[in-house]
């Protein structure tokens, strides 16, 4: 699926040694790929951008007895960063992501269904050493 | 070897489902860690165990807590040291499924098919029966198909 990004284009954020530089050309970006690669670190450093960005909101396991349908449906305007997807997210909740127009997502998991994604929505964590500094980008999957 | 289990209402009522493996990790598994713990964190996270709750990091060799390892590496650790509790496969990366689907023992859940490309052979459970599966396009109709 092919539509643009309805919140950022770009996300960058500094956390100590790591730098997590983000380009988003779709309005769903899904992160998956190895165990271990960084994914949840990555999440981490995002989720405590929530404190300084009000366009972003994280949702993971802590969530776990939460509506996260509910959630989504209650939101507008934010980059819905979710980490455990495929545990966290039902059919009803990731056809609701794949029709919503007014957020934009970052999901972290590597179960695609009910979400209407094509390989334009598929990405991985891709890790680089700049001196001191990590450096994570993403990359298409496919 | 592994047992594989497509639909929760198969999985035995003395058998615990954990779907949490982050949590259940956390809050159980590492304090049960001992040397074998070693080459799977090594395995999968590329990283070095040096205590029972210490790694460090393959990124910037920052010693970390344990609890800063791969759902996936913790799922497979989950299912090593609870052969008796069945443990939600969906958070596992392809490197921690090639560990995980070598195991002597140890159960699984999962709806759909999440399959290595090499695996010697797993156990599966579904409707009562079990039977054993050493053949990747076998186990995949088995996966998929709706009982």
């Amino acid at each position: 699926m092919q539509t643009k990004p309805v919140v950022m284009e770009k996300f960058h954020i500094v956390h100590t040694s790591f730098v997590v530089d983000l380009s988003f050309t779709n309005n769903i970006t899904i992160l998956m790929g190895y165990s271990g690669v960084g994914k949840t670190a990555v999440f981490s450093f995002i989720q405590e951008c929530m404190s300084i960005d009000k366009r972003i909101l994280c949702i993971n396991f802590i969530d776990y007895q939460k509506n996260i349908g509910e959630i989504l449906e209650q939101t507008s305007g934010k980059l819905i960063v979710i980490d455990d997807a495929d545990v966290l997210l039902d059919s009803d909740a990731r056809k609701h992501i794949s029709l919503d127009e007014k957020n934009q997502y970052l999901i972290i998991g590597r179960n695609p269904a009910d979400l209407f994604a094509t390989k334009e929505n598929i990405f991985e964590l891709v890790s680089t050493s700049v001196g001191e500094h990590t450096v994570f980008t993403i990359q298409p999957y496919l | 070897m592994l047992t594989i289990y497509k639909n929760k209402k198969d999985i035995p009522s003395d058998k615990e489902y954990v779907e949490l493996n982050d949590l259940y990790f956390n809050m159980n598994t590492s304090s049960l860690l001992d040397e074998r713990a070693k080459s799977i964190i090594e395995a999968i996270d590329s990283s070095e165990q040096i205590s029972k709750y210490k790694i460090r990091s393959r990124f910037n060799g920052d010693v970390l807590n344990i609890d800063k390892l791969s759902s996936g590496c913790k799922t497979v650790l989950n299912v090593l040291y609870n052969p008796e509790k069945v443990f939600c496969l969906k958070e596992c990366g392809e490197n921690a499924l090639d560990v995980l689907f070598g195991f002597e023992k140890g159960a699984v859940y999962s709806d759909y098919p999440i399959i290595p490309f090499d695996f010697e052979k797993v156990a599966v459970f579904s409707d009562g029966e079990i039977k054993v599966i050493d053949d990747y396009e076998e186990l995949k109709e088995w996966w998929s198909n709706a009982d």
